[in-house]
């Protein structure tokens, strides 16, 4: 790796790493938002998914809730959209009780799940008005303001070239942004969207992100379900990372950052095929995940860093490497013992 | 106007869940039309395969038994139509929601923010409407090939609906209430046969065992072809009223099952 690209990839997660966070949302709008209370989910065969969560998400505030797989997360957000029924705990939107009222919170509700949306036989905005007839309550349902909303999203996802194109033909990325506008046409009180920019190609991440923002500043509450540490640390208000079935850690991402001021993250690209090298005295901790060695060091010791990756380079260990602030993603891997996954890693 | 601010101006109309007729009906429509559109290449074809299967059965049963009584003609005129639409109603509906579970996509299904019953009658309604005009084209077929001379009344109505809601929602229960896809297709293959081989629809009841035909008269199957006939004939069948309450039984237990197993929350 040269120089060049060294600075280049420290100045980019340098930039990054500057980039404020949203600023969250005042408490006055948490009448209508989603208050989870010691949420506890026991599966028949014993597994105790949910462990006594408690969370809360504002109207208005983007929350993402980060964890490995089969830390709980999808077991949480079924019980908040009625598939699951707990074994203790409430789970409130507004007035309403979900945990008592499944019907409402279908209602209350809009849901982006992981797996493909059942649209192979319908055109992309087909899919989006048709969602949006079904979705938008009865008194209110409108062909034309669902059309209008229909095309405000294809317009705003860039999806129009695809637009008159069935689902079987239409590739996994444009799919999900379509299941994403079919949430987004009426997102009720509440959306909940697992995993949304999953094989979304990285123009259009920047496009969803934009209107997953613009449904907050709507006054809508987001629950974001994410592996995706880099993408959620800039686009949630507040997370919660869980594992285990429990929240192990809550905030900003500011807030959780701060336990690692004063260090830094040192990103190795192994070569293929070569054993992870022994970490120097100043590393504080290291995590090799394939062939990216992440490694955390404090910044008294950048020069050492610098100087560590450069000889494993010239070793032919490594293939480049890149210094630069610590991210959420090395407080996640801290706290889980596991690198996020998602294409945020490498 | 943003889509984000257009979903502001309606989002207020969300922030309590809608109740009462219209929010049903609204339901209702909304998701026949998303059946029909998303059934847009398969539909027809289920139609198609309908009619092959009805006309099929009419001119086998017609080479199997090339002179049959004027009583016979008139089983096998109007036994095809009614096992070709319990063909459809154990079949079509199972074999939709084994194919969504196993892609992964029921779970979506179930987040619909439509009441239950809506949704379980839109799936009725298109049933309805890919059934019925191949029982239509069947019993027409029916009716050349044998030559006979129908007494269609207006008690056909409310024996095809019942029949047909009966057996829908059974398919319709099997599909939501157990849990393993493969298993639902096992239970519903099982019940084709059943159908097929072991209930007396292509031909009268007298030709069977006894014993059979009392097991019969508990399923839905002999019933459903009892009040159909008698909506198309006059004189052909025994026991009409009796079968109406054993079919409205049937139906009444398999929509309840069926609501049941949408609303269970694991």
């Amino acid at each position: 790796m040269s120089c060049r690209s060294c600075r280049d990839s420290l100045g980019l997660t340098m930039a990054s790493a500057s980039l404020a966070p949203p600023p969250a949302k005042s408490a006055s709008g948490a009448g209508t938002g989603l208050t989870i209370e010691r949420l506890t989910k026991i599966y028949p065969n014993g597994v105790r998914a949910n462990d006594g969560i408690s969370l809360r998400v504002d109207a208005g505030e983007i929350f993402g809730l980060l964890g490995p797989n089969g830390a709980g997360k999808s077991t949480l957000v079924q019980q908040v959209i009625g598939l699951l029924k707990p074994t203790a705990g409430s789970i409130q939107l507004g007035r309403f009780d979900l945990v008592d009222d499944p019907d409402a919170a279908r209602q209350l509700c809009s849901y982006l799940p992981q797996a493909p949306v059942p649209i192979d036989a319908l055109r992309l905005r087909e899919a989006i008005e048709l969602s949006g007839l079904i979705r938008t309550p009865a008194r209110r349902a409108r062909r034309e303001d669902v059309r209008r909303r229909a095309d405000e999203l294809i317009d705003a996802l860039q999806l129009r070239e695809w637009e008159r194109m069935v689902g079987t033909r239409l590739s996994g990325g444009v799919r999900r942004l379509v299941g994403f506008a079919m949430a987004a046409i009426q997102p009720g009180a509440l959306t909940i969207l697992d995993e949304p920019t999953n094989d979304v190609d990285p123009l259009r991440r920047r496009l969803l992100w934009d209107r997953v923002r613009a449904l907050s500043d709507a006054g809508v509450a987001v629950l974001l379900v994410t592996h995706n540490v880099i993408e959620a640390e800039k686009s949630v208000d507040r997370l919660a990372v869980i594992d285990n079935g429990r929240v192990i850690a809550e905030g900003t991402p500011s807030s959780l950052k701060s336990s690692e001021r004063g260090r830094l993250r040192l990103q190795v690209m192994l070569a293929p095929g070569v054993e992870t090298p022994p970490m120097p005295g100043f590393v504080e901790r290291h995590l090799r995940s394939s062939h990216t060695l992440l490694a955390v060091i404090p910044e008294a010791a950048a020069a050492d860093g610098i100087e560590w990756a450069q000889r494993l380079l010239g070793d032919g260990i490594a293939e480049e490497y890149a210094l630069g602030a610590t991210t959420l993603e090395d407080v996640y891997i801290r706290m889980t013992g596991r690198v996020a996954d998602g294409d945020g890693t490498g | 106007m943003d889509a984000g601010a257009a979903a502001d101006g309606s989002l207020a109309a969300r922030a309590e869940p809608g109740a009462g007729p219209s929010h049903w009906l609204h339901g209702y429509a909304a998701m026949v039309r998303w059946h029909l559109l998303s059934l847009r290449l398969w539909a027809p074809a289920a139609t198609a395969i309908e009619i092959l299967s009805g006309v099929g059965m009419v001119y086998g049963i017609g080479l199997l038994a090339p002179h049959l009584s004027a009583r016979g003609a008139l089983y096998a005129t109007t036994g095809p139509a009614i096992v070709a639409l319990i063909l459809l109603g154990l079949i079509l509906g199972p074999q939709l929601v084994a194919q969504e579970k196993m892609a992964g996509r029921y779970e979506y299904t179930l987040t619909m923010p439509v009441p239950r019953s809506a949704a379980a009658f839109a799936w009725y309604t298109v049933t309805l409407l890919i059934g019925l005009p191949a029982a239509a084209v069947t019993i027409a077929a029916g009716v050349v090939r044998f030559g006979v001379s129908l007494s269609v009344s207006a008690q056909l109505v409310p024996a095809l609906l019942l029949g047909t809601f009966a057996i829908t929602m059974l398919g319709y229960a099997l599909a939501h209430a157990v849990s393993k896809p493969m298993a639902t297709m096992l239970i519903t293959q099982v019940l084709v046969f059943v159908a097929f081989g072991y209930a007396p629809i292509n031909f009268p009841s007298s030709q069977m065992p006894h014993w059979l035909v009392e097991i019969n008269r508990a399923l839905p199957f002999l019933p459903m072809a009892t009040v159909v006939r008698a909506g198309l004939t006059r004189g052909l069948v025994t026991g009409v009223w009796v079968s109406y309450l054993v079919l409205a039984a049937w139906a009444l237990g398999s929509a309840w099952l069926a609501l049941r197993a949408l609303g269970r929350r694991g």
